[in-house]
């Protein structure tokens, strides 16, 4: 490599580097806090590093023995935020795994249904769900809530999961329809020819093929039942159904805000979604299908 | 077992696509259809293959109807025009789903598959996935996913529309040694006539839904049924001369003076008529004292061959393919003359060959 090729190579990565910096901060600054000492948060001038670190506020958040909650203390909080951390964590992921899931096995079908079935209106119903998306959640959250109390499901992580499902369903359709149709339909007439039934196709065939397409779709309805604040503040009422969103705004309880439990309860939740995209996302290069056909 | 196909009709909506086809197939022929895109051929081999059904007919396989079976339980094969490999199993996958899916056992099948693709001689890229090989390499995977079942009957979409002209004409040789390998009838698909002319057995020339013509391939270019025909098969295409007057055992040129004479075996039809008149550009001389004077527009090289674009007046234009050696320039004023006994006459209104 020759002397200037290095200096471009040593400025590109300090600029990527930088800016990598940039947009991590928040979450390094979030770490940095849930790993201090009560009086260091505050500490002026602010640290990035800890003097000394401690892991008492995960231990807390995870045991639910937090010093503020106890018996003998003057300002105890009606409610007893950390003790509920794991509950929480749980409704979160039982909610987003359920609403994924539900999302995910009827999209996958109604898109190949539209794909590939000749029926009146299939053309429209991609559109017509892509439009459904774009209905803003408020509008939608309170009308739901109504309807969520006729089917008496208020309180319960049944409305939260129908909630999301009600908002990813008709998108995660939508990406998949899109999906299934760069799927050459020749695919699936040589597999028949070969003897598969409908059926078998599907399961061998077109699902592999589209198994980008499915796997961003479930990330983005992951997402979106992870991360939902507004369905969650509306339809549940008592603190050990809420999700993480929600649960986690009890740290702001009074006129005292745990900025160090806060925070470590900001990381924990943000692990799992980072997991996730850190495993699936090379399998979100699309270029899966790439030498099915032609060359 | 023969098959035949009877009065095959098929309609998308408002648009007939294949009119009354009546076809059969001797056992272990490699039948060609071809034609020009839109003709039908496609439509037809899909009825073949199950994928689609005929609006009416029906397709014997000796004495068993199969035009009632889903495309599975026809056990006919099918290599398609992109190959349609599924993309994320590996070769031997690839070749073996048929088998895994009919429920041969694992042994049986890898030895099959193995088999194959040692003939095939892409036995090293079994593990391979369909995106790390090369277009020859895809097709000869497809034409293994087909062969390894034994089918009775292998259907071809323009398998070789894909590859580049080289490996075109070395494929052609290959399919055709596979066909004669494989002992299973061949329908085979191209719009190209000179893979029809080199492959076929049989060839079932098609346009607009109906079979213009079902004959051999020597059939077909020395009695093409009809003026579509004609014109289709051989390349350079064949020279049409429109109102030509048949009479006295000549046919006059329009303009009058120019006469060609006609051998007996044309003239079945009648004397006295308005014919269009066709003949092959390998049929037309210009090296010779006699014939109708014409005047030369054009001189391409191909090769060991030149076409020849000759005015013959009266706006009768014809090619000529002509020895490359021969000493021809734009411009020049040659002698043009018809081989009498290659002359193809025409119905002026129908079109039909008046010697079929």
């Amino acid at each position: 490599m020759n002397q200037l090729g290095f200096v471009r190579q040593t400025v590109a990565y300090v600029v990527l580097l930088a800016v990598t910096f940039l947009i991590c901060f928040p979450l390094i600054w979030a770490f940095s806090t849930s790993i201090k000492a009560p009086k260091e948060v505050m500490a002026t001038p602010p640290r990035l590093l800890p003097a000394e670190a401690t892991s008492a506020n995960y231990r807390n958040l995870i045991t639910g023995k937090e010093q503020y909650f106890r018996a003998d203390q003057a300002y105890v909080p009606t409610t007893a935020a950390p003790q509920h951390f794991v509950s929480w964590f749980t409704n979160s992921l039982i909610v987003s795994g359920a609403s994924t899931l539900i999302s995910i096995v009827i999209s996958t079908l109604a898109a190949y249904s539209v794909t590939r079935f000749r029926y009146w209106g299939r053309r429209i119903v991609p559109y017509f769900s892509l439009l459904g998306y774009m209905i803003p959640s408020i509008v939608l959250v309170f009308p739901m809530f109504l309807v969520m109390a006729q089917l008496s499901l208020v309180n319960s992580l049944w409305s939260l999961t129908f909630g999301y499902v009600s908002i990813t369903l008709p998108f995660c359709m939508w990406l998949l329809w899109a999906f299934f149709r760069g799927i050459p339909i020749e695919l699936e007439e040589a597999a028949m020819i070969d003897g598969a039934s409908r059926l078998r196709v599907f399961v061998d065939i077109v699902l592999p093929s589209a198994a980008p397409g499915i796997i961003a779709a479930a990330i983005f309805s992951l997402i979106v039942s992870w991360n939902d604040f507004l369905f969650a503040r509306v339809f549940i009422n008592s603190i050990e159904n809420l999700p993480l969103t929600v649960g986690v705004m009890h740290f702001f309880e009074g006129t005292h805000v745990d900025w160090g439990l806060m925070m470590a309860a900001a990381v924990l939740m943000t692990v799992p979604m980072a997991i996730l995209f850190m495993l699936m996302q090379r399998h979100l290069v699309a270029g899966f299908g790439a030498g099915a056909v032609k060359g | 077992m023969t098959i035949r196909l009877e009065h095959i009709c098929k309609s998308f909506g408002p648009v007939r696509v294949l009119e009354d086809v009546h076809l059969g197939f001797p056992e272990r022929a490699f039948v060609t259809l071809v034609g020009p895109s839109g003709c039908g051929k496609t439509t037809l081999l899909r009825i073949l293959a199950g994928l689609e059904t005929a609006t009416s007919g029906a397709i014997w396989h000796g004495t068993e109807k199969v035009s009632d079976l889903a495309p599975g339980k026809r056990d006919v094969a099918m290599v398609f025009q992109n190959y349609a490999l599924y993309p994320h199993m590996d070769v031997g996958a690839n070749i073996g789903y048929g088998l895994k899916v009919r429920g041969v056992p694992r042994d049986e099948r890898e030895r099959r598959v193995r088999e194959v693709a040692r003939v095939l001689e892409i036995e090293p890229l079994l593990a391979r996935k369909p995106r790390q090989l090369s277009g020859g390499q895809r097709q000869r995977v497809a034409l293994g996913r087909a062969m390894v079942r034994k089918p009775w009957l292998f259907l071809m979409d323009e398998p070789l529309s894909n590859l580049d002209a080289k490996l075109r004409v070395t494929m052609r040789g290959e399919l055709k040694r596979f066909h004669l390998r494989l002992e299973a009838t061949t329908v085979y698909v191209t719009h190209d006539q000179l893979e029809a002319m080199t492959m076929s057995d049989l060839i079932a020339v098609m346009d607009h839904g109906v079979v213009q013509q079902y004959a051999t391939p020597a059939e077909i270019y020395n009695r093409p049924a009809n003026v579509f025909v004609a014109g289709f098969i051989g390349s350079p295409p064949m020279n049409f001369i429109e109102g030509a007057r048949l009479g006295g055992g000549e046919v006059a040129i329009p303009a009058g003076d120019r006469v060609v004479p006609v051998a007996a075996s044309s003239l079945a039809a009648g004397a006295d008529r308005t014919v269009r008149l066709g003949v092959r550009p390998q049929d037309v001389r210009i090296d010779g004292a006699a014939g109708v004077p014409g005047e030369v527009t054009l001189v391409q090289l191909v090769g060991s061959e030149k076409l020849v674009d000759l005015d013959l007046g009266a706006g009768v234009r014809v090619t000529a393919e002509v020895k490359a050696d021969l000493p021809v320039e734009q411009g020049a004023r040659v002698r043009v003359s018809l081989d009498p006994a290659r002359l193809h006459l025409f119905d002026a209104s129908s079109g039909r060959n008046l010697a079929a």
